[in-house]
């Protein structure tokens, strides 16, 4: 798979596809949805469509694709070769949410959950086949949690196409299947190759699974934490893990947006206030406005 | 947090970060300078040009006699420029200010201080985000503050008997500034005895320079489109032609309230009365409140908020109940103040 | 003079040691949205500043795990920017020694210097570096004209005119 593109610039979110099968133009579609890196501490999340016409449907079957999870690496490596191969009925597109996406679309003044974030690239990704002109008909989702709510969601989106969505979809449909190992293959290739954007010293490359609760990730987020700057970009801050390492291991950093009553009203205020107390001049408006105030210390 | 501790290297000293009056003003040599007038001769200041040269007499720049050179320099290189603390005339408290004995300039230090910033200075960081500016200061302000002091007293004096301080006791130094005696002339009666000088603090005098800088205050105002309205506007939105008559006495006790800031408050309220401006709305016992801005009435351009600053709108909540002089005031026609009147007028039918 | 010694802060003068001003090399200077809450090295050139992004209408980088959008502030030409490093107690004292040499060799030239402008208890600051533009950051949004650090950056041009002498009648 060329990751290029995203390797050029891995700070947003990157959308790769293949050329749409000329037979995806003429003949109604089933599409299938998936995910893969959703849970992991370090790494892209990537996103993921299959699609191939319903007359084509069985061939896809007869590939075996299976639900990535259930796969090696090197299966999952040569089922996607395949499909490669089947380029004339079957089309794919991804898109890749670097971990620094998901961090501060997580930790934004406006928070943005991980849900409604998958939700909306999925439903964009629905959205980009289409623009392409895919003829989509069925569309089959993926879903960790409450499926009902998402598929209600998706079908008021795309009011024409009869959406599924349904935990375990990756075992019980091809296509969504045929997603995952596209969006499996992708989050591997990506993370063997991540490029870091700073510059780390003795960089350990074995960060185990990226899954919060493996030793090996935990043990290499405690030795590239920097007091400072906290982690590189290719963690995600939002987790809880690297919140809890960088409350013991890094210097502490207050937002505006940083929730503490009290920072509201400071004491001198409150005195102005005060009529029958003796009124402090405060400085010009020109100054307050402007942040200046005369230096006492230096 | 607990790493940094561990590290005992980890840590570095608190680094200042200053805006001082830059080369061009040095060229000019207005007082405003901050650097050695030997040295400041001929040869820019800013790190890259100089950083090869080395350090001491070698400095000597060809067109400066060499024997004035030295004898300017043992005296004066370790020495020239100095923060002390001195009073603030406005709040009589103590503040930070800046020499340079050399040019012979007194500075004030203002530091821009917001919540939640912070400086990445090179491969460091500082916590506090300050940055300090050093602009030229006129000295008067700060003796003005001693001679009002020593008026009680109601003699003519010497000034090394008025610029007394044990508190603050570098204001010495402010003797040291040769031009003193020639502004001595814009606030003090003068007598000369034995070749000796002394001076009576003069409140008419002062009264008139005090005219004097709030006119040019005024003008620096308009050249610098600051918005002296109530009206909180967006520096993108503030369009040159605003200017009206009605507003000239925004821009008069806005300048007002910025000379006031160097002065006592008495001198400030007689400032007042000799612009003759009307009584500032800052004599109400509390601000407005902010919920003004959902009010469906609109907000006029002309209303005076002087005193009431963005701090008092932020932190309002407590004062949104009309205490008894407010409803008084809203009954009194003030000229000039009218749209202060509608304002509270306004909210108190609501509240009725 | 936030080192305790409230009291002597009234007293003590600190003199900035002019050669420094001179020799202060040119630094990179970055205004942040956030209080880091700690004075100390900070790999900046491996974190940072490769992380920098410049996108339509702003830069962007990311701090923590949030968005930072900014822009250049160029001081205005009639200032110049310094940082200053007050210097250790012990580096005062190394430098006491050169001092009063100087004063030494000025008791020859016959001019009457009652009360040197250095006294044993004063301190020292130096400038370490030198900057004209900073980067100027906000928290997801681009700071803007209306940022309060811009709106100080017109202080010294207004203080001029406050503190210019007046004309004479």
């Amino acid at each position: 798979m060329d990751l290029s593109e995203l390797e050029r610039d891995n700070t947003g979110r990157c959308r790769l596809s293949s050329p749409v099968p000329a037979v995806c133009h003429k003949e109604p579609c089933v599409l299938g949805v998936d995910e893969a890196g959703r849970g992991p501490v370090l790494g892209p999340m990537v996103y993921a469509i299959c699609y191939c016409p319903l007359s084509r449907l069985a061939k896809l079957k007869a590939l075996k694709v299976a639900d990535s999870k259930t796969l090696s690496e090197s299966e999952r490596e040569r089922l996607f070769a395949k499909m490669k191969e089947d380029r004339d009925f079957v089309g794919w597109a991804l898109d890749v949410l670097s971990p620094n996406l998901i961090s501060t679309s997580m930790l934004g003044r406006v928070k943005y959950n991980l849900n409604s974030l998958s939700h909306d690239t999925a439903a964009g990704l629905v959205q980009y086949a289409l623009d392409q002109g895919v003829k989509v008909t069925q569309v089959f989702v993926d879903t960790v949690g409450m499926p009902e709510k998402y598929q209600e969601r998706l079908q008021q989106h795309f009011p024409g196409i009869e959406v599924t969505v349904k935990a375990k979809a990756d075992a019980l449909y091809p296509v969504v299947s045929a997603a995952s190992i596209c969006a499996k293959v992708a989050r591997d290739q990506a993370v063997k190759n991540w490029q870091f954007v700073e510059t780390l010293q003795d960089l350990d490359a074995d960060y185990g699974s990226g899954y919060p609760n493996d030793p090996k990730t935990k043990a290499w987020l405690k030795k590239h934490v920097d007091p400072v700057f906290g982690f590189p970009q290719f963690v995600r801050f939002s987790w809880r893990t690297a919140q809890s390492i960088l409350e013991k291991e890094a210097e502490g950093v207050t937002w505006e947006d940083s929730s503490t009553e009290d920072q509201e009203v400071p004491k001198r205020i409150t005195s102005y206030f005060c009529p029958e107390g003796p009124r402090p001049r405060l400085p010009h408006r020109y100054f307050q406005e402007r942040g200046l105030e005369s230096a006492t210390t230096l | 947090m607990a790493a940094g501790e561990d590290c005992g290297d980890g840590h570095q000293a608190r680094q200042y970060v200053f805006l001082l009056p830059g080369k061009h003003g040095r060229r000019v040599e207005a007082g405003v300078g901050v650097v050695h007038r030997a040295r400041a001769q001929g040869t820019a200041l800013s790190g890259g040009e100089r950083a090869e040269q080395p350090e001491g007499p070698r400095l000597w720049q060809p067109g400066a006699p060499p024997s004035d050179y030295l004898k300017d320099a043992s005296k004066k290189m370790e020495s020239g420029l100095m923060f002390v603390k001195l009073v603030n005339p406005c709040s009589g408290e103590g503040a930070i200010y800046l020499f340079d004995m050399c040019l012979q300039q007194l500075f004030e230090i203002k530091v821009f201080k917001e919540k939640h910033h912070s400086w990445f200075i090179n491969q460091s960081v500082q916590s506090e985000g300050h940055l300090h500016f050093a602009t030229p200061m006129d000295p008067l302000f700060l003796v003005l503050h001693y001679l009002t002091k020593a008026d009680k007293e109601g003699k003519f004096q010497p000034l090394d008997q008025v610029v007394v301080d044990d508190l603050f006791p570098n204001c010495i130094l402010l003797l040291k500034l040769p031009d003193l005696e020639k502004l001595l002339r814009h606030v003090t009666e003068e007598k000369e005895i034995d070749s000796k000088k002394y001076y009576k603090y003069s409140k008419e005098k002062t009264l008139k320079w005090l005219e004097k800088k709030v006119n040019q205050t005024m003008a620096a105002l308009k050249i610098n489109k600051i918005n002296v309205g109530a009206r909180v506007q967006s520096a993108a939105f503030c369009s040159a032609d605003q200017v009206s008559s009605d507003e000239e006495e925004d821009y008069i006790r806005y300048a007002h309230g910025l000379i006031s800031d160097y002065i006592p408050k008495e001198l400030s309220d007689d400032l007042s009365k000799h612009l003759k401006l009307p009584e500032p709305p800052a004599s109400l016992p509390k601000p407005p409140s902010k919920k003004i801005k959902l009010s469906d009435e609109p907000v006029e351009a002309k209303e005076d908020y002087t005193k009431f600053n963005t701090k008092d709108l932020k932190t309002e909540k407590k004062n949104s109940k009309m205490t008894a002089a407010q409803k008084a005031l809203a009954k009194v026609d003030k000229s000039g103040m009218k749209s202060i009147d509608s304002f509270f007028g306004a909210k108190s039918k609501k509240k009725i | 003079m936030d080192s305790g010694d409230e009291e002597a802060s009234e007293k003590y003068r600190i003199h900035l040691r002019p050669a420094t001003l001179r020799d202060a090399v040119p630094a990179t200077l970055h205004l942040l949205p956030c209080e880091v809450l700690a004075d100390r090295p900070a790999p900046v050139g491996r974190f940072f500043t490769p992380a920098i992004r410049q996108r339509p209408g702003a830069l962007e980088v990311s701090f923590r795990g949030r968005i930072l959008r900014g822009e250049e502030v160029v001081v205005p030409p009639s200032l110049a920017g310094y940082v200053m490093v007050m210097d250790e107690k012990a580096e005062v004292l190394a430098g006491l020694g050169k001092k009063q040499e100087s004063r030494g060799s000025e008791k020859g030239d016959g001019e009457e210097e009652p009360q040197p402008l250095e006294r044993d208890f004063d301190r020292f600051i130096r400038a370490t570096a030198s900057f004209a533009r900073f980067h100027l950051w906000g928290l997801e949004t681009v700071p803007g004209p209306d940022a309060k650090v811009r709106g100080a950056l017109t202080w010294p041009s207004l203080a001029a005119a406050i503190h210019t002498q007046v004309p004479e009648d």
